[in-house]
């Protein structure tokens, strides 16, 4: 490079990045402060980009009285650069170990915010670090009068981080912390950008601290601003940090329920001052309705008071009916609605935010786990479809853009583009996408063997998805979702805090806030890093899991005349490479779903005897039941061979008949589950039937053309005459028994819709319309119902004819209307597989 | 301490969730990656504290040959909880300096909805845009929109060397270009909905097509 330069210099930009973070890595910071400082820095055209990077050398080459030199002049030009403040103070009290240890890649440091290594690391004696503080204090003082009047928020945050750290170093009164949150609300409070600027230290408050902090901020709405705006915007703002704080968790019931219809008395009340707004600008308080509604299903996670979950529907239809482009209102509502049992209702409101382009792999994780423990196959289908195509599309092109990017020059783009490219080849959202692809071909098609065998055919008989999971794939899976607006109860599609029971007591409280508050500090803290291991590590369990179950299916459908003869001699050595492989993965799947192959048979067995209750499965009943299946074929092929069981009572066909009668039966007799919503158990019942219940009924097929000699299928005499063996029997027991459970769900799903729509409309209104205990402030309904005849003049025609056309009992209609369809379609597909049960039945 | 920085491609993933949370016209990914991977000096974000983008600006250079130089903006937008506080402002001047100063830019236009008119006042108040002409039924829906356009003062490629084709542009530091004394202006969404938007019934931009 050096000759290169002398001879011919650099003349672009890009080649001064690379030698800069060449001979960083090289760790020859000296030189490369020289070469920035000389004529080839002028390369970087603007002054604070280059003094951002010259900082930055400096502060690696330990040189931090320079660095602090360096980065305060950044900040006098560009006040509210908050990440070359955080590198300012970092330097000055020389307490940032990050330094040593950063990427020489980086445009600049990521300072450290972990309060833990902050302190420790700081060794100046308290004189020093006092006169430091001055002068930072100074400075900033400096910054925010050269910015004085303006939105520079920067310079005034800068006095609470300066705080932060004078509280670690135990140099100061934890009060003027507090002192400083406070101020900072006043002088921003306003904002909408408020909380989130803030919540971050909101995190480090003592239990003290929070409860001064709010009292303080409870005071200023005894005195408001006198903008009704101002107003609003500012309560909105404690109500936030409320949130942060995780108040509602821990307020009683009666306050909690209070606070709601005041903050839903203020949305409606201040409906006037979007009097004049376009169509898509967004509604002053908008905000309020999202935490209401967030509110509304805490207060439903502590009584189990359906009422509540159904307010917190009614307040964001509500809001979508007066403005219908609110993202956050809908992702709310799909999560609501998929909970209430309305699915369809669900994917109606997904479908309206209109989720395209790169957001199918980023946020489709709103519904679609949903839709695949749904009777939904079509609507199912078409998400993966499109999704899939997406993404085949978008790797098809790449090599196109890639062309773009070198014929305008842009190397280092082609660089991060080629990245990203591969950052999505690797995606576990695709993968587990191809997967579900193939599974649900296998769901709609499954009352038939022979179509079955035809998709295996494109499937390699399902090696190809086997190959999916491989240990290399695994290691390089990326995790792209944005989980961001997720609502508080499901952080991650595996996480439902609902399904658990509230426990009041601050021990537990404490670690679910934790919980709570782990995912925004998540992705407060690590910028790039998604979510934490155990979420990545469970979705790498669930790909290996669906990658093995169609291969299962194929090889447990696989049955040979001859392995279904008893007495007979070894089989051929393919069929035992076969059933090798099928122990293999069969010990594979019980690994998968925690227990070694032994542990998992003795589980079985001891279910099966009573030994166990039927709870001991954990609550992946499915994959348990799948693993029943796949163990009953694995039985069939391998008695001739080394049979795991020499018990007799350990009939392989009568567990699983056992075990899914008990299965269905647990969940037919306890429909309401811990969720206390009628029909939330229905996704398990989904499950049960079109995958375990269904890949048993592809076994029996199986088991039937094999036990048929050809030719005699016509025959009157039916298969028990034709072999009287003890299979024979065991398949027509388990038919018997699968008529049996298919028809008791039917008589339940029949239960459900008995019940005419106003019936149902009338039952859902009855929650909604409950006595309360503050009277005088009436329900959310009847808030709701009141804001109706606020006239034209005051919140105008457009808001008018919103709030008009809004009705409580449509949207009951609307959530009735879904329970039904998603209850019908279910119902016939118990039917289609009764039907074919039947027939075989007769065929037997 | 929100930071006006370049866009990287890996940025392409947040800047299409805030495209989704603040404009009705939702952009085909080519679209962005064809306007990153051709002229990255002008793509903006403006990223919070945490990390986050709350803002962007996707523009492009004008390649007909038969025009005089300039730039066009193609899509803007903010997040509601980080309004009025300049960034719009911010990311416009951030990429109007870069215009001018990478690519010589006389001039640069935009469209806007006759509807918007938040970012209508943004352009003509705060960044001195003027309505050049107006396009009837220029978006999907049917609504018109403003031509407009604000001239630069189109200096020649600034530090052009012996090597005709070497663009100088600065690379992703904080605050480049960024106006210190931004006016605060409330604007959600502006620019150019209708190229490049993928919705049911608009058409895709020519250029990416081309891509």
């Amino acid at each position: 490079m050096k000759k290169h330069i002398a001879s011919n210099s650099l003349h672009d930009p890009e080649a001064l990045i690379l030698y800069l973070s060449l001979l960083e890595q090289q760790e020859k910071f000296d030189a490369a402060v020289e070469v920035l400082s000389g004529d080839l820095g002028s390369l970087i055209g603007i002054q604070e980009d280059r003094l951002r990077i010259q900082g930055r050398l400096l502060a690696r080459a330990c040189n931090y009285s320079a660095a602090t030199e360096i980065f305060e002049r950044v900040l006098v030009s560009c006040p509210d650069d908050w990440e070359v403040f955080l590198c300012y103070l970092g330097c000055l009290l020389e307490d940032d170990l990050n330094w040593l240890k950063m990427d020489a890649t980086m445009q600049i440091c990521s300072p450290s915010f972990d309060d833990n290594g902050a302190c420790k690391a700081n060794h100046l004696s308290n004189d020093e670090f006092n006169s430091r503080i001055s002068s930072a204090v100074s400075l900033v003082q400096r910054l925010q009068t050269d910015c004085n009047g303006g939105f520079v928020r920067g310079a005034y945050l800068a006095n609470i981080e300066i705080e932060r750290r004078c509280r670690l170093c135990g140099t100061k009164h934890d009060d003027n912390f507090v002192e400083a949150l406070l101020t900072y609300f006043c002088r921003f409070g306003h904002l909408s950008c408020f909380a989130s600027d803030v919540e971050i230290f909101l995190h480090l408050l003592t239990l003290e601290e929070r409860d001064k902090f709010l009292e303080k901020l409870m005071k200023t709405l005894e005195t408001p601003p006198a903008s009704p705006l101002k107003a609003l915007d500012q309560a909105m703002s404690i109500f936030k940090v409320h949130e942060s704080l995780g108040v509602m968790f821990y307020l009683p019931l009666t306050d909690l329920e209070v606070t709601t219809k005041r903050m839903l008395q203020m949305y409606c009340k201040n409906l006037t001052l979007s009097k004049d707004l376009d169509p898509q600008e967004n509604m002053h308080g908008e905000e309020l309705l999202s935490m209401i509604s967030n509110i509304l299903v805490v207060l439903f996670w502590r009584t189990r008071i359906l009422g509540y979950l159904l307010e917190a529907i009614m307040v964001l239809e509500y809001g979508l009916t007066i403005r219908r482009y609110v993202w956050q209102y809908k992702i709310q509502l799909v999560h609501l609605y998929s909970l209430l049992g309305a699915l369809p209702l669900a994917y109606e409101w997904y479908c309206m935010l209109e989720v395209k382009n790169i957001l199918v792999e980023t946020i489709s994780h709103h519904i679609l786990p949903q839709m695949l423990n749904s009777p939904l196959w079509s609507e199912t289908g078409d998400l993966l479809s499109d999704y899939l195509k997406f993404m085949d599309d978008h790797l098809r092109e790449s090599a196109d853009l890639t062309c773009v990017a070198y014929r305008y020059r842009n190397y280092s783009k082609v660089i991060e583009f080629v990245q990203f490219k591969e950052r999505l080849e690797h995606s576990s959202r695709l993968l587990t996408a191809r997967l579900d692809m193939s599974i649900l071909q296998l769901k709609q098609k499954a009352n038939s063997l022979e179509e079955v065998e035809c998709i295996f055919e494109n499937l390699n008989c399902g090696s190809k998805l086997l190959e999916m999971s491989n240990e290399d794939k695994m290691k390089i899976l990326t995790f792209n979702e944005d989980f961001h607006a997720r609502p508080w109860w499901s952080p991650t599609p595996n996480i439902n805090y609902l399904a658990d029971h509230f426990e009041e007591g601050f021990p537990w409280l404490k670690e679910k806030l934790d919980l709570l508050l782990g995912r925004q500090l998540t992705m407060l803290y690590a910028k790039n890093k998604k979510k934490a291991v155990g979420e990545e590590g469970i979705v790498k369990k669930l790909i290996e899991r669906k990658s093995l179950l169609p291969r299962l299916i194929y090889l447990s459908i696989q049955i040979s005349p001859i392995s279904l003869k008893e007495n007979v001699g070894n089989g051929s050595l393919h069929d035992a490479d076969a059933i090798g492989e099928r122990k293999s993965l069969l010990e594979k799947y019980a690994r998968n779903i925690g227990l070694s192959f032994d542990d998992a048979m003795s589980m079985l067995l001891a279910i099966f005897k009573g030994q166990k209750p039927l709870k001991d499965l954990g609550p992946d009943v499915i994959s348990w039941l799948n693993f029943t299946v796949f163990v009953n074929a694995w039985n069939l092929c391998c008695h001739h061979l080394e049979s795991p069981r020499k018990d007799s009572s350990m009939n392989s066909w009568s567990v699983v008949d056992y075990m899914l009668r008990s299965c269905i039966s647990e969940q037919l007799t306890h429909p309401e589950t811990v969720l206390g919503v009628p029909g939330s158990n229905l996704p398990v019942l989904v499950q049960l039937v079109t995958e375990p219940l269904a890949w048993h009924i592809l076994v029996i097929q199986s088991c039937i053309r094999s036990m048929l000699p050809a030719g005699k299928k016509k025959k009157k005499t039916g298969l028990v005459d034709s072999l009287n063996s003890s299979y024979a029997h065991a398949v027509c027991d388990s038919v018997q028994c699968l008529i049996s459970v298919l028809q008791d769900i039917g008589k339940w799903v029949s239960n459900q819709i008995k019940k005419s729509e106003d019936q149902d409309v009338d039952s859902l209104l009855s929650h909604l319309q409950r006595s309360s205990s503050q009277e005088e402030l009436g329900s959310i309904l009847s808030i709701l119902e009141a804001s109706e005849s606020m006239s034209v003049s005051e919140v105008g025609e457009r808001i008018s004819a919103a709030l008009q056309s809004w009705s409580a009992a449509t949207v009951c209609r609307k959530i009735s209307a879904a329970r039904r369809s998603l209850l019908l379609q279910f119902l016939s597909i118990c039917e289609s597989k009764l039907k074919l049960l039947y027939s075989i039945n007769k065929s037997i | 301490m929100v930071c006006i920085r370049q866009a990287t491609v890996d940025d392409l993933l947040a800047m299409q969730a805030c495209n989704l949370l603040c404009l009705p016209e939702n952009y085909q990914m080519k679209y962005y990656l064809y306007h990153i991977l051709s002229w990255p000096q002008l793509l903006f974000v403006a990223e919070d504290y945490d990390g986050r983008i709350v803002g962007y600006v996707l523009a492009k250079m004008e390649e007909d040959a038969s025009e005089p130089c300039h730039g066009h903006i193609t899509s803007l937008a903010v997040l509601r909880t980080h309004r009025k506080l300049g960034l719009a402002t911010k990311l416009m001047t951030a990429a109007q300096n870069a215009m001018e100063s990478v690519f010589g830019a006389e001039y640069v236009s935009l469209h806007v909805r006759r509807s918007n008119r938040a970012a209508f006042t943004l352009y003509t108040s705060s960044l001195s845009y003027r309505i050049h002409d107006v396009e009837a039924k220029y978006y999907a829906d049917g609504e018109d929109a403003y031509d407009m356009r604000k001239q630069l003062k189109g200096r020649p490629h600034a530090h052009s060397h012996s090597h005709g084709h070497h663009h100088h542009h600065h690379h992703g530091g904080c605050c480049s270009g960024e106006s210190k004394a931004a006016s605060p202006v409330d604007v959600g969404a502006a620019a150019d909905p209708g190229t490049g938007a993928s919705g049911s019934n608009s058409s895709a931009p020519a250029s990416a097509a081309g891509a």
